[in-house]
């Protein structure tokens, strides 16, 4: 407990004394996960989008290989991105290895499956009764699909939401890939494991906070924007 | 708008639930359709709306006989309204926009149709917040806000109080008195048929038992099956 107790005092030291390494940290942790869950939405919504849409071959062993790779464990999206770019890997010649480039491509792996397979639900489960209401009001094909997605958007922020989350907290993918260098690649996920390993308890519970504070602060604003919207 | 249907069948696997040789909805009138549960009822109205297709015959629209779905002149409100979730003016406004009314038009006859179904005080509010009976008349007032040639409605007073009622079957004669609108109509409700439906089918496990004038087929019913229906005799 008094662990606890000094690393809340350890952050909001942290936080007042702008230490600039924290600020590094937290800046890449944002803009990583920030940059992968644009990303993913970009290709999660409108793959989802169309796979509840339409019906095609194959489509329900799609569906089930999206709601696996929902749960894939980091780690092993890390490995399979890190044996992707690294050196001797197929796109090594990138020199993606240990850049937040490369932990952006680990976490895009782990979040789009979640927004794809988040949106085929809500799309699922409403867009029969869009379509019909888009057909007896004279709405075209194009009309019908902006309007399912305007309808659809307090679930598509929650699905954006819940990929942040995963984004945000995960640590395995980001490490195995990126490699926790100090001033590169460090994000506050990684750095909270390294102090644990090194006996720095209150740094890293203190790390902690602020990352539950940033957590927090996004859900806030994305949920009020859900509120707003119904 | 004239509707001719001529040998529609809808069939679903190894079921025919709807299997009709012809039946008219002439231009103008207020068609009422009657019959018991699974009779076929909604999915005759959805396939003359276009949202369904038959799996055998012709349904031709308007004296011109044309076999494509005039979808820009029909319109549908269904027994649960689906309402965009935003305000009732916007519900009302969404058709108008997606016809490129012009805003001030737009607007006119949002205001009217407001006035006219008592949804004035309402304007602003959220369409999930309303009560049944008002989520009734907003799909109603948006079904109407382009003014539709074809108006098919399914059980719209279902689970509603009789002043909304009588308020809808209001508005229901007036746009097909006034403005000529073909109104098609299933309710389940016999009385209200009587009052504002000229012509009435009664539909049975997918066939046409009977049709003519409302006040008299259900007064003295020709089919011995519409006089079990009017009874409360008749299973589906």
């Amino acid at each position: 407990m008094q662990e606890i107790a000094r690393g809340i005092t350890e952050a909001i030291k942290m936080l007042l004394s702008f230490d600039p390494e924290i600020y590094e940290i937290v800046g890449l942790s944002l803009r990583v996960s920030l940059t992968s869950v644009i990303i993913s939405t970009c290709l999660g919504i409108p793959i989802g989008v169309i796979i509840g849409l339409y019906n095609f071959p194959g489509k329900r062993i799609l569906i089930r290989l999206i709601y696996t790779l929902m749960s894939l464990p980091p780690v092993i999206a890390g490995l399979v991105v890190f044996l992707f770019i690294m050196r001797k890997g197929p796109l090594g010649f990138l020199g993606l290895s240990f850049t937040p480039t490369a932990m952006i491509i680990a976490q895009v792996c782990l979040v789009t499956p979640i927004i794809i397979g988040l949106t085929y639900n809500i799309v699922k489960e409403k867009a029969d009764r869009v379509r019909r209401l888009a057909l007896t009001l004279g709405a075209g094909r194009r009309e019908a699909v902006k309007l399912l997605i305007f309808e659809l958007r307090v679930g598509l922020l929650a699905a954006i939401v819940t990929g942040f989350g995963r984004a945000i907290s995960e640590v395995g993918a980001v490490m195995l890939v990126g490699g926790n260098i100090v001033g590169k690649t460090r994000v506050m996920t990684t750095y909270i494991a390294q102090l644990q390993r090194m006996g720095n308890y209150d740094r890293a519970i203190a790390v902690g906070i602020v990352l539950l504070l940033i957590a927090f602060t996004i859900n806030a604003i994305l949920y009020n924007i859900q509120e707003k919207n119904g | 708008m004239q509707v001719k249907l001529e040998g529609v069948k809808k069939i679903y696997g190894s079921r025919t639930v709807l299997d009709l040789e012809e039946l008219i909805v002439e231009e103008g009138c207020l068609f009422g359709i009657i019959g018991p549960n699974g009779a076929g009822k909604s999915t005759l109205l959805n396939i003359m709306a276009g949202i369904d297709a038959q799996t055998e015959g012709k349904v031709y629209y308007g004296t011109d006989r044309t076999e494509i779905t005039p979808y820009r002149d029909i319109t549908l409100v269904f027994q649960s309204p689906y309402l965009l979730r935003t305000t009732v003016e916007k519900n009302i406004a969404y058709p108008l926009k997606l016809r490129g009314w012009q805003e001030n038009m737009l607007r006119e006859r949002v205001e009217e149709l407001m006035e006219d179904l008592d949804l004035t005080r309402l304007r602003k509010q959220k369409a999930w917040t309303l009560s049944s009976g008002e989520m009734q008349k907003v799909a109603l007032a948006r079904a109407l806000s382009f003014r539709p040639k074809l108006l098919l409605l399914d059980e719209p007073t279902a689970n509603i109080d009789p002043a909304t009622t009588g308020e809808i079957e209001r508005m229901l004669k007036k746009i097909n008195e006034q403005e000529g609108t073909t109104v098609v109509i299933i309710t389940h409700n016999l009385s209200q048929a009587k009052r504002i439906c000229g012509n009435t089918a009664m539909l049975h496990k997918g066939r046409l038992v009977e049709t003519g004038p409302a006040a008299l087929m259900l007064k003295d019913p020709e089919n011995p099956l519409t006089k079990a229906f009017i009874d409360g005799e008749l299973l589906s």
